[in-house]
C-alpha cells in the first residue's frame, strides 16, 4: 500500500485515536497521544491489510530548541514484512514526568530501544519489565540526549560545534 | 560400586553462573554477557552493553552535515560505506536531490565490497573462535585486497568517507576498476575454499547445526534483520523490498534458509558473499558514463576550473565551504541493507546546516536482546552432541 | 722514470705483499679457531639480556575495543605478520600478557574495567595507545568518551592515526622495543621488575 492508502485506512479504522497525519516525502506518518498508543499499535499489527508485524526502531526526539509543545516525542518505525510497506508513529510527550506506554507486548524487539529511551531521554516506559539504565553506567546522572545536557565536559580550542555549547561548557565544571 | 550404581550421574545438575566479558577471549567487540551454564550448555544469557557507547548521535547534532559523514564511518566500522550511504540517502531525501547514475553505481560497488569485507571478518573470527585458525588467515588475505581497493579510491583502508551527500567523493580511477575486475575473477574460488574447509566439516556442523534456533515468528518479533532474519526463513531484504541506489537494476538472489540456527546463518552469509560479487560484477560491466556527483551546486562543489570564470560558481563554492549544506525543515528515515541487517538514519532537520536530531537504527543493537529468547529455547530443545 | 717513482713503486709492492701475508695469516687463524666464538665470554648486565629477551617476546592482551581492533587483528594476520617481531601471541587472560594495546575509544563505562585489566597484568608491562581516540579522544569530544587513555593508565607509545594502519602499529611496536632496550639495565627497569 502507498502512504496515502495506509493513512486513509488507519483514519477509517481509528477515527478518535489519530491526532494528525502527514506524508513527508511519501512516508506515512501518524501522530498519536501516549494514552492511545497501545490501541493504535494493536490495530496496526492486527489489521490483516496493514499487518505491521515488524518493529524496526523506537527513538526519541527532544524539541527543546524548537520551542514547541509538547517538548518530547517518541517515534516508532514499523514495517509489514508481507506487504513491504512502512509507517511512522510520532507520540508527543509532556515535559513534566515524561511517560509513554510500552509496546513490547506486541513486538518484543521494542524492549531494548524502550530501555534506551529511558536511559537517553528519561522517559518512563509504563509496563516495561526492566526500567534501568542500559547503555550508560548504572550510577550516571542525567539523560545525555536531552538538548539541555552538555555535549562535552572539556573545552577545546577549536570547534565547529554550535556556539551555545561553549556556554554550557563554561557553566558546568569539569568532572575531574 | 560403579559410578552409575552410586547414582552420581542422576544427581540434579547444578548450574554455574559465568561472567563473559567485557574482555573475553573473542573480543571482537566489547560486550558482556552473564551466562547460566549447565555444563557446556548455556541455559540463560543476560547481555550487558554500553561499553563502547560513543555518543555519536549527540556529536552529530552539533556538526554540519558534511562533518557527520566521518562520524558515520566509525559507527559500524566494518561497513563504513553502508553507513555513509544511509546517512547520505536520508539527507538527500530531505534535500530532494537526484543522484547521477554513475554515482549510484559507484556507491553500490563500494557497499557490496564492504559487505564482502565485513562477512570475511565475521567468517574468520567465527571460525577462529571454534578453533579453525586457517580460515581466519585465509579470510584476512582476501579482506586485505578489498582494503587495498578502498585505499586506491579513497586514500584510506577502512574509514573511506567515500560516499558524500550528492554523489561520491571523487571519480573511479582506472587502477581501482582494474583491481576490482581482478578481484571478482579471483574471489569465487576462495569462497569455495572456505566452504571446502567448513561446510561439511564434522566439527563445524556439530558446533553450529541445531544451535541457537530462532523460528520465523520469533525472529520477526525480536526485530532481527539481515542474515539472521533470512536464516529463519523470512524473505526480507531492503535491497529488494525498498530498493535504493538503483538496486532494482541488478539481478541477484536473496538467500533464504529455513533452519534458523547458526549453521543456516553461516550459509546465508556465504551465499551473500557470492551474490555481492555478482552485483559488483554487473555494476562494473554496466558502469554508466557521466557525473560522479550531482551538478546541483547548492549540494556539491562546482568544478574547480569554473571558479576562475564564473562568479556564481565562486559564490556557491564559498557558501558550501564556509557554511555547508542547508537542509530544509522536516524529518526522514531511509533504511539500507547493511552486512548485519537494516541500517537506517532518522534525521530531523530544523532548516539549518546542522542536523537537529540524528538517530541510527543499528542492526546489532536491535538483535542483541534476541539472545534471551535464543538461550531460553536452546535450554529447552538442544542437547549436547556426544 | 725517476728514482723517486721507482722507489715508491717498490715500497708499494712491499706493502702489498705484507698485506697479503697478513691476510693469509688471519685466514689461517680463522680457520684454526673456527667455532671458538661459542667458548668466548661476553660481559654485560643481566638486565640488558633480560630486556633483550623481553623486547622480542611481547605478548599482547586481547583487548580490542573499536575500529582500531580490526587493524590490530590485521597486524597479527598473514599479510603484516607481527610474528616477525615476536608479538603475535595474543593472550585472552591479562595474567599472561605483558603488552596492552588499547585499540580504540575508551568509554566512561569501560574505563574502570580497562584499569582493572591493566592492574591484573604482571610486571613488567607496557601499554601502546593505538589511534587518535585512545590517545586523546579523537573526534569524539563528548560526554561518553574518556579524552585519552593516559588519564587512566600510563602509556609508553602513542600511535597516531584514525585508525592507524597495521604498518603504523608495527612501527609503534618497534619503537616500544627500542624503548625497552634503552631502559634495560637502568634504575627504571629495576623498579619495573621489583
Amino acid at each position: 500500500m502507498t502512504g496515502e492508502e495506509i493513512i486513509e485506512k488507519v483514519k477509517a479504522g481509528l477515527p478518535d485515536a489519530i491526532q494528525d497525519t502527514a506524508l513527508p516525502q511519501g512516508d506515512a506518518v501518524i501522530f498519536v497521544a501516549p494514552d492511545c498508543l497501545q490501541k493504535v499499535a494493536a490495530f496496526l499489527k492486527d489489521d490483516p491489510s496493514l499487518n505491521f508485524d515488524y518493529l524496526s526502531d523506537v527513538t526519541g526526539v527532544d524539541y527543546l530548541l524548537e520551542e514547541r509543545e509538547p517538548r518530547f516525542e517518541a517515534v516508532y518505525l514499523l514495517y509489514s514484512i508481507d506487504h513491504s510497506h512502512s509507517i511512522r508513529i510520532r507520540v508527543g510527550i509532556e515535559e513534566e514526568n515524561p511517560s509513554v506506554p510500552t509496546v513490547s507486548e506486541l513486538w518484543k524487539g521494542a524492549l531494548y530501544p524502550e530501555q534506551e529511551l529511558f536511559d537517553m531521554f528519561g522517559f518512563h516506559i509504563e509496563g516495561h519489565p526492566k526500567m534501568e539504565r542500559l547503555i550508560m553506567p548504572k550510577d550516571w546522572v542525567g539523560h545525555p540526549l536531552r538538548k539541555d545536557y552538555p555535549l562535552t565536559t572539556e573545552a577545546v580550542t577549536f570547534s565547529y560545534n554550535r556556539d551555545f555549547k561553549s556556554e554550557l561548557v563554561k557553566s558546568k565544571p569539569p568532572t575531574r | 560400586m560403579s559410578v552409575t550404581e552410586q547414582g552420581l550421574l542422576e544427581r540434579d545438575k547444578d548450574t554455574m553462573t559465568l561472567n563473559m566479558g567485557p574482555q573475553h577471549p573473542s573480543t571482537h567487540g566489547v560486550f558482556r554477557v552473564i551466562l547460566e551454564m549447565d555444563g557446556e550448555i548455556v541455559k540463560t544469557a543476560e547481555p550487558e552493553i554500553g561499553y563502547l557507547h560513543t555518543g555519536i548521535e549527540k556529536n552529530c547534532e552539533n556538526k554540519r552535515y558534511i562533518h557527520v559523514i566521518p562520524m558515520t564511518d566509525r559507527l559500524d566500522y566494518l561497513n563504513p560505506p553502508g553507513n555513509n550511504l544511509a546517512f547520505c540517502l536520508t539527507t538527500e531525501k530531505l534535500l530532494g536531490v537526484e543522484i547521477p547514475e554513475r554515482a549510484q553505481s559507484l556507491r553500490v560497488i563500494m557497499c557490496e565490497l564492504a559487505r564482502i569485507a565485513s562477512h570475511l571478518v565475521w567468517l574468520g573470527t567465527h571460525a577462529l573462535d571454534i578453533g579453525a585458525m586457517t580460515v581466519f588467515l585465509y579470510c584476512w588475505r582476501e579482506r586485505e585486497m578489498v582494503l587495498d581497493l578502498n585505499e586506491e579510491v579513497s586514500g584510506v583502508r577502512m574509514m573511506t568517507s567515500y560516499i558524500r551527500v550528492g554523489g561520491v567523493a571523487k571519480d573511479a580511477t582506472r587502477p581501482w576498476l582494474d583491481g576490482i575486475r581482478d578481484f571478482i575473477d579471483y574471489f569465487p574460488a576462495k569462497v569455495d575454499e572456505y566452504e571446502l574447509l567448513l561446510t561439511n566439516n564434522p566439527i563445524w556442523i556439530d558446533r553450529t547445526q541445531g544451535i541457537g534456533v530462532l523460528s520465523r515468528e520469533e525472529a520477526i518479533d525480536w526485530s532481527l534483520s539481515g542474515p539472521a532474519l533470512r536464516a529463519s526463513g523470512v524473505n526480507w531484504d531492503i535491497r529488494k523490498s525498498h530498493p535504493y541506489s538503483g538496486y532494482e537494476k541488478y539481478s541477484f538472489d536473496v538467500p533464504v534458509y529455513q533452519g534458523g540456527d547458526i549453521y543456516d546463518r553461516y550459509r546465508v552469509r556465504i551465499e551473500e558473499m557470492r551474490q555481492s560479487r555478482e552485483i559488483v560484477k554487473q555494476a562494473i560491466e554496466k558502469l554508466p558514463a557521466g557525473d560522479y556527483k550531482t551538478p546541483d551546486n547548492k549540494v556539491s562543489l562546482p568544478p574547480r576550473e569554473t571558479l576562475d570564470t564564473s562568479m556564481e560558481a565562486l559564490i556557491h563554492h564559498f557558501k558550501l565551504v564556509s557554511e555547508g549544506i542547508s537542509v530544509p525543515k522536516g524529518e526522514a528515515y531511509v533504511p539500507i541493507e547493511g552486512p548485519r541487517g537494516e541500517v537506517g538514519f532518522y534525521i530531523v532537520s530544523d532548516g539549518t546546516n546542522i542536523p537537529y536530531r540524528v538517530k541510527l537504527r543499528a542492526p546489532s543493537f536491535m538483535a542483541i536482546p534476541g539472545i534471551w529468547e535464543l538461550t531460553y529455547l536452546a535450554s529447552q530443545e538442544y542437547s549436547c552432541p556426544t | 722514470m725517476g728514482l723517486i717513482e721507482d722507489a715508491a713503486e717498490r715500497v708499494g709492492t712491499e706493502v702489498n705483499n705484507l698485506k697479503l701475508n697478513v691476510q693469509d695469516a688471519v685466514e689461517a687463524m680463522a680457520h684454526e679457531y673456527a667455532g671458538s666464538l661459542y667458548d668466548s665470554i661476553l660481559t654485560t648486565k643481566l638486565g640488558k639480556v633480560v630486556g633483550w629477551a623481553q623486547k622480542n617476546a611481547l605478548w599482547p592482551a586481547t583487548f580490542g575495543l573499536a575500529c582500531c581492533a580490526i587493524e590490530m587483528m590485521a597486524m597479527a594476520n598473514s599479510r603484516w605478520d607481527a610474528a616477525r617481531f615476536g608479538a603475535e601471541v595474543f593472550r585472552a587472560s591479562p595474567r599472561q600478557a605483558d603488552l596492552m594495546i588499547v585499540s580504540g575509544r575508551v568509554s566512561q563505562k569501560m574505563a574502570p574495567i580497562l584499569k582493572q585489566i591493566y592492574d591484573q597484568m604482571p610486571e613488567p608491562k607496557w601499554v601502546i595507545s593505538m589511534g587518535a581516540c585512545a590517545s586523546c579522544g579523537g573526534i569524539f569530544n563528548n560526554y561518553s568518551i574518556v579524552q585519552g587513555v593516559d588519564r587512566v593508565i600510563p602509556v609508553d607509545v602513542y600511535v597516531p592515526g584514525c585508525p592507524p594502519g597495521p604498518e603504523a602499529l608495527l612501527y609503534g611496536l618497534i619503537k616500544l622495543q627500542e624503548k625497552i632496550m634503552a631502559e634495560a639495565g637502568t634504575e627504571k627497569a629495576k623498579k619495573r621488575a621489583a
